[in-house]
């Protein structure tokens, strides 16, 4: 039995979640390897996951299980591509769907930067303690250190991963030169990548 | 300001191309970094799994269709011990849905032509095209018999400058088939000297280069992107 503390039971649960994510890697390897039995148990285990994304991106419903169908045959056609020594399941599924969805927001001129407030308020949001775990430090770290930045600058980091927003969407808001844009941003990622490394100011 | 180091360009670099910044260009040259460069890569792993709490999301089951369109999607059941025969020529060429549904039709196409003429003909070739983030460039379909490259684009850019399609057997040099239009389908008739390097298992390719073709016969562009040709 786990002794029914804090410590002991996240070390439970961490245990059970590389459990689970050893398991989802061989499924996906599997699916590299043409195994539909495989790509079945992948779908039952992530479908709701990326079902959440999809949702997160496009608030409308029949549009999220579209890009959700198209998501899961482009996890089929690429899954010889995923390597488990270079990024988690979880995560190469999660940025397939991302693109996949990007794809479309962009196809169809809907990217848009989500206004400071609102900015705030996805960052109130946060991810479900689910996904908190699955992420590690690393969401801890996103979220103190995202904060760390000019407002302006992480609201767009945020609208660009979460909807396609591109340098030029930002330039045309802000009516500033793409290069001004571009160079403020490349900063910006810096210092995040510094502050979440740990070696930041 | 200081100009940034290498390394924090690199960083920057990762960064911009996991948030889909790069304009497609610079995408495929910092895509072909990934595949030299271990560190360059580790970085975009890094960004990868950085960004994941930005999309998180509370689980939502899909409703149970969605599993019957996805099946439906990835094609004929090829039997459960049997190696992926039909679908091999998939693997590694990081096709996007678009394309793969495009190829699927052309396949079907092909199919109802074998049925309609029961004369032999050489088995198509055809090759997806994508580049090297995934995203689907164009399919070209080649039918021997006739000489005819069948090129279908689905999403290319190439800013000012114009698509030219380049064959490359295993081993070989590059060869140009020539400029392709980046819009709409089209067929070209490949020049008789050409015929012979349209073999299973070449590399079609497109580069951005200028008007009338790149000169001198050598590619000067960035590869946009590339597939394997493929019998069906």
């Amino acid at each position: 039995m786990v002794a029914d503390t804090g410590p002991s039971k996240n070390a439970f649960a961490e245990q059970r979640a590389g459990d689970d994510r050893a398991r989802l890697s061989a499924s996906l390897i599997a699916v590299g390897k043409g195994d539909r039995a495989a790509f079945e148990d992948v779908y039952k285990r992530t479908s709701a996951k990326l079902f959440g994304i999809c949702l997160r991106i496009f608030s409308d419903r029949q549009e999220a299980e579209d890009v959700l169908q198209d998501a899961y045959i482009t996890i089929w056609n690429r899954a010889v591509t995923f390597d488990p020594a270079r990024a988690s399941p979880i995560t190469w599924l999660a940025i397939v769907t991302r693109n996949r969805a990007i794809d479309r927001l962009r196809a169809r001129g809907k990217a848009v930067i989500v206004p400071v407030d609102e900015a705030y308020d996805v960052a109130d949001q946060g991810p479900s303690a689910e996904m908190q775990l699955i992420a590690g430090a690393d969401a801890r770290a996103l979220h103190a250190c995202i904060g760390t930045l000019d407002v302006r600058d992480s609201a767009f980091i945020r609208s660009a991963f979460l909807q396609g927003a591109t340098y030029g969407d930002l330039a045309a808001q802000e009516a500033l030169p793409l290069g001004t844009v571009k160079s403020r941003i490349r900063r910006a990622l810096i210092k995040l990548r510094a502050c979440m490394s740990g070696d930041g100011e | 300001m200081t100009d940034l180091s290498r390394n924090e360009a690199d960083v920057a670099l990762a960064g911009e191309y996991v948030l889909g910044l790069l304009d497609p260009a610079e995408a495929a040259v910092a895509q072909a970094r990934i595949a030299s460069d271990p560190a360059f890569a580790a970085e975009i792993a890094a960004w990868s799994e950085r960004m994941m709490p930005v999309i998180a999301a509370n689980a939502v089951p899909p409703p149970a269709g969605v599993w019957q369109k996805i099946v439906r999607g990835i094609g004929p059941n090829n039997g459960q011990d049997n190696p992926r025969s039909g679908v091999r020529f998939w693997q590694g060429l990081s096709l996007a849905s678009t394309a793969a549904a495009l190829v699927m039709g052309v396949m079907l196409f092909s199919q109802m032509n074998a049925v309609a003429d029961p004369i032999a003909t050489p088995r198509p070739l055809i090759a997806a095209l994508s580049s090297d983030t995934g995203t689907a460039s164009m399919t070209a379909a080649y039918d021997a018999a006739t000489g005819t490259l069948t090129v279908t684009p689905v999403s290319l850019e190439t800013g000012k400058l114009y698509p030219e399609l380049w064959v490359i057997p295993a081993g070989g040099n590059a060869t140009s088939l020539g400029m392709v239009n980046a819009k709409q389908p089209a067929q070209h008739s490949v020049p008789a000297p050409l015929r012979a390097l349209m073999a299973n298992g070449a590399t079609l390719a497109i580069t951005p280069e200028p008007a009338g073709g790149a000169p001198g016969g050598k590619a000067t562009g960035p590869v946009l992107a590339s597939g394997t040709i493929n019998a069906i």
